[in-house]
């Protein structure tokens, strides 16, 4: 099979399909060749002379796109270039099918098979081949580098001789993919980050990146499945824009990722938000290709309103050419991979990311795939809701209460009764200094149980060690019995006794004393 | 001296010796508290001796002869004792306890002024003595065990609780017709039966517990070593053991209460139940995967370039006897500007709180150790756990796998941190028997080799890398 990889075409467009590391590495998969345009890397600095160093031939515009059994692209196929596609070639690229449907007409009429980059699905498996979040993650960063650059200070506190700078204060609208590299990356300058998202189940993943989670007081939960945000109802976003008209006044940047699959991006930031802004502020608007989350976006433009910069740029991957097409490229690898390489590739239906991703099969439309189960967030994150319940109830179960009273009670019933039984008559002396010990005995246990549970773990070996010592008090038993008169069997038991427990007394104190006296803070 | 003042004496001491325990509520007055301990010992023990009556000068310079032995005998080996082997003395010290309460058994019995003929007086002399017996075999085997003289495995006999069961029977038994007995030779013959039986049935209970219980054996004795005083001031109507001994038998009963829960385990699945037998363990989910290693080059970079460091010690370190090792990476990685701490589950070791004192005999202090309950939430914004010589009590298959055998004790989640290193000697599962998942997490690295080895090296190049 032989694979071809086209210069882009779109105006503006930087990033190439492949790197001479991805073709190396296509050719090392088992494609028999691979065509290079003349030039297709050369906006990413790849030269032709690295391609051929690679193995790839470097050939012209059209030969690119007419000799190619695989075509490989970052944009969809221009008007112009689908008609010089080869009958019945494959093809994977950003497709965008629902917007783009003559495209989808023409390829099929010459019986290409095409897969959409942007339609593979969301699932972990394809997590390495999913380019939207490789590019995301890329345009969030430069998102901030963006806002760096229109932005009068620093992003850092700074306390220098000349004078106290204070830290820029981001806010982040929409805590996805590229929400979070951007949050990463103004942290990584040094600014104070606040981060918004309807999604409750980011709060998490926002705050370990160190920034704070801003919420609103209305209860509403915005995952709409495939790990996307869904619309709100009216007073929540009431509420939400409450939030924003306050934030603005007090941020220096925000940067806005909103998006809602298959609409235009939410309004978010009203034109009174960028009114309430200090005047050299930022706004850096992400979803300006879709409509833009700011009412005063112009896509791919910079405009200043009031002294705020309102930045709607569209072209943030290409704006690192060199890593976005290095990316992409390991995308096309890991999907090319899972279809079997060069010399096993074939069109699996029954593999969901590739079945995901196809629009047309040699022609035939294929597109919208079967509806499969939504986003394996939400899955998961109903999975333990509904298992938590479970072992709780089974410790209810299990642990009944336990009747401490009721047991103290029968045991003193039974005391009652032994000793009203066995003895006759009065109570003897014998009888009556027993229950005396026996107050003494419950009390002490009850003091024992008070005091130490206040005693610290960290301290649970000396106290063993010293009660242990303590313990050794039988050495007073032991020496009121070396007095008796019968004999000399019962003093030298107790003189053994008394030994023994003096060891314990002296080397159980002392132990201790060793131990707490190495207690040191 | 008269009754009345050895009464006040004693009450003293009982007061000192609630005090004592009341000081070891925290570092601070804990010392004070030991010493609270020695004044109350000494004063009952002087008062006990001024108060003896009756006795010739024989038996006085006798029983001084004995008092001071065993001080001199109890100071050698308190000062020659190494903190790792601290379990070891201390189960040995129960011995004592228990071999003196049964001597006091004996001789009070033959020697039962007031108190012959009293029924009371017989059951609790029996009481004592089953008691005494039990405290003393089952301190000296769990002593063997510690000390590694005789094997840590659980010795599982046959139909076992049929045989304590069996064994218990016996000592009631043997027990009432001590008491029946007319004369006292025929009594004699069956208070040595029954102590036989109790001698017996204290080893098979502590021979039938495996090494990681140790800390639940250890401080059931320390408990039974409480009730045998308690019992033998019963015995000699003396509330000062009384008091003692419910002090510290209600201690060492907590103590076993709180190692159970700390492994989500009943007293009587600890003391009864066969754990870390093959049935139990073969049900677990065996985990799959691959277990990355690390060099201490490697490590020796991310500690340099880590700002949380959270250091996880097991038993595993004090065989090793890496705790000074250990200390020295701490203070090494302090000065580089890392916050270093330490946490402790409450099971680590073979005694509670064992960890604690190696590492404070080590110089650590004691505000950077912290408890399982303060650390816990902590991990994640941990980069580094580093792992030394512990196993069962960072398996995440306890919380997550519910065919694990220790499914539900509660443990430290170290995977939760950016990247845990484990030090180990080997791959072989831990006490437990059961396999770790956490060896084969993304975030998991394994450091092989002798612990007090791998730190050295650890610590010898990060001094070389400053």
């Amino acid at each position: 099979m032989i694979v071809s990889i086209p210069r882009e075409t779109f105006s503006g467009e930087c990033r190439v399909a492949a790197s001479p590391t991805t073709v190396k590495k296509l050719l090392k998969m088992g494609f028999e060749k691979v065509l290079v345009e003349r030039g297709a890397g050369e906006k990413a600095s790849f030269s032709d002379a690295a391609y051929e160093q690679a193995g790839a031939s470097v050939v012209d515009t059209a030969a690119a796109l007419s000799q190619g059994d695989l075509v490989l692209k970052v944009r969809a196929l221009s008007d112009a270039e689908t008609g010089r596609v080869k009958e019945g070639a494959h093809v994977i690229s950003y497709v965008y099918p629902a917007s783009n449907k003559p495209l989808i007409e023409k390829l099929a009429a010459r019986k290409v098979t095409l897969l959409a980059m942007d339609c593979i699905p969301r699932i972990s498996r394809a997590q390495k081949m999913d380019a939207l979040s490789a590019m995301s993650n890329i345009s969030g960063y430069r998102a901030v580098i963006e806002a760096a650059s229109h932005f009068g200070s620093f992003f850092t506190a700074q306390m220098t001789a000349a004078g106290r700078v204070p830290p820029a204060k981001v806010l982040i609208v929409g805590a996805g993919v590229a929400g979070l590299a951007a949050i990463g990356a103004a942290r990584g300058l040094g600014a104070v980050v606040r981060a918004f998202d309807t999604r409750a189940a980011v709060r998490e993943q926002v705050q370990s990146l160190g920034a704070e989670f801003l919420e609103v007081l209305v209860k509403e939960e915005g995952e709409g499945g495939g790990g996307y945000a869904k619309v709100m109802s009216p007073e929540y976003i009431k509420a939400e824009m409450e939030l924003f008209a306050q934030q603005a006044k007090e941020v220096d940047i925000v940067i806005t990722t909103a998006l809602i699959p298959g609409r235009p991006a939410p309004k978010l930031w009203e034109k009174r938000a960028v009114e309430n802004m200090k005047p050299g502020s930022v706004v850096i608007d992400m979803a300006a290709e879709q409509g833009g989350n700011c009412e005063l976006t112009v896509p791919g433009q910079v405009v200043v309103h009031n002294g705020v910069k309102i930045v709607g740029l569209t072209d943030y991957p290409s704006r690192l050419p060199t890593t976005s097409s290095e990316l992409y490229g390991n995308c096309l690898l890991n999907l090319l991979t899972d279809m079997g390489g060069g010399t096993g590739y074939h069109v699996d239906l029954s593999d969901e990311a590739v079945r995901g991703a196809l629009v047309l099969h040699e022609g035939a439309l294929m597109w919208p795939p079967p509806v499969v189960e939504p986003s394996p967030q939400a899955a998961q994150a109903q999975k333990p809701a509904a298992a938590a319940p479970a072992p709780e109830a089974a410790a209810k179960a299990v642990k009944p209460k336990r009747p401490y009273t009721a047991i103290a009670g029968v045991l003193l019933l039974g005391l009652w009764l032994f000793l009203k039984f066995t003895q006759t008559g009065a109570a003897s002396p014998a009888t009556l200094a027993f229950l005396q010990h026996l107050t003494v005995f419950v009390l002490a246990v009850f003091v024992g149980w008070q005091v130490i549970w206040s005693v610290t773990p960290a301290l649970h070996t000396p106290l063993m060690s010293l009660t242990n010592a303590i313990s050794g008090i039988i050495i007073v038993g032991a020496m009121l019995q070396t007095t008796g008169t019968s004999g000399t069997a019962a003093l030298i038991v107790s003189l053994v006794g008394a030994l023994l427990a003096a060891i314990n007394i002296v080397g159980g104190s002392y132990v201790t004393q060793r131990m707490l006296q190495m207690f040191r803070k | 001296m008269e009754t009345v003042l050895l009464t006040i004496a004693y009450l003293a001491s009982s007061v000192f010796f609630i005090l004592a325990l009341r000081g070891l509520s925290n570092q601070e007055t804990a010392r004070a508290g030991n010493v609270y301990g020695m004044i109350g010992m000494g004063l009952a023990t002087l008062a006990t001796f001024l108060a003896i009556k009756g006795g010739t000068t024989a038996s006085y310079s006798l029983l001084m002869g004995a008092l001071v032995a065993g001080s001199v005998i109890g100071s050698i080996m308190a000062a020659r004792v190494a903190m790792t082997a601290m379990p070891q003395m201390v189960a040995l010290l129960h011995s004592f306890v228990g071999a003196a309460a049964v001597l006091v058994g004996f001789a009070s019995f033959l020697n039962p002024g007031d108190h012959a003929g009293s029924a009371i007086f017989v059951v609790e002399v029996g009481v004592d003595i089953a008691i005494g017996a039990i405290t003393f075999t089952g301190s000296v085997v769990a002593f063997l065990k510690l000390d590694a003289r005789i094997s840590g495995k659980p010795l599982v006999l046959p139909g076992r609780n049929f045989l304590n069961l069996a064994m218990l029977i016996g000592i009631v038994v043997t027990g009432v017709l001590f008491g029946r007995a007319e004369g006292i030779e025929a009594a004699m013959i069956w208070l040595l039966a029954m102590t036989a039986i109790s001698s017996l049935m204290g080893i098979h209970l502590v021979a039938a517990i495996g090494g990681a219980d140790m800390p639940v054996v250890v401080s059931m004795l320390n408990s039974y070593s409480g009730w045998t005083a308690a019992a033998a001031g019963f015995m000699l109507g003396n509330d000062l053991l009384i008091i003692t001994g419910a002090l510290v038998g209600s201690s060492g009963a907590i103590l076993s209460y709180i190692m159970c829960r700390a492994m989500n385990r009943s007293i009587w699945n600890v003391i009864f139940g066969g754990f870390g037998t093959p049935a139990a363990t073969s049900k677990a989910a065996t985990p799959e995967g691959e277990v990355r290693d690390i060099d201490v080059e490697a490590l020796t970079a991310e500690l340099q370039a880590a700002k949380e460091v959270i250091i996880v010690p097991g038993y595993g370190m004090a065989v090793a006897r890496a705790q000074h090792a250990v200390y020295e990476l701490t203070s090494l990685l302090r000065k580089n500007g890392t916050r270093v701490r330490f946490g402790i589950h409450p099971v680590a070791g073979r005694l509670p709180g064992h960890m604690n004192v190696l590492l404070a005999e080590a110089n650590v202090p004691y505000d950077i150790v912290l408890e399982m309950d303060e650390i816990n939430e902590d991990f994640e914004s941990t980069d580094v756990v580093l792992v030394i010589g512990a196993n069962d009590i960072v398996n995440p298959g306890a919380e997550t796998d519910p065919g694990s055998p220790i499914y539900g004790m509660p443990v430290l989640k170290v995977w939760h941190s950016k990247m845990c290193v484990m030090s180990k000697r080997s791959r072989a599962a831990g006490y437990a028997g059961v396999d770790n998942p956490l060896f084969y997490m993304e975030n998991t690295r394994m450091l092989f080799g002798d612990a007090r080895d791998k730190v050295s090296e650890l610590v010898t190049a990060l001094k070389a890398g400053r």
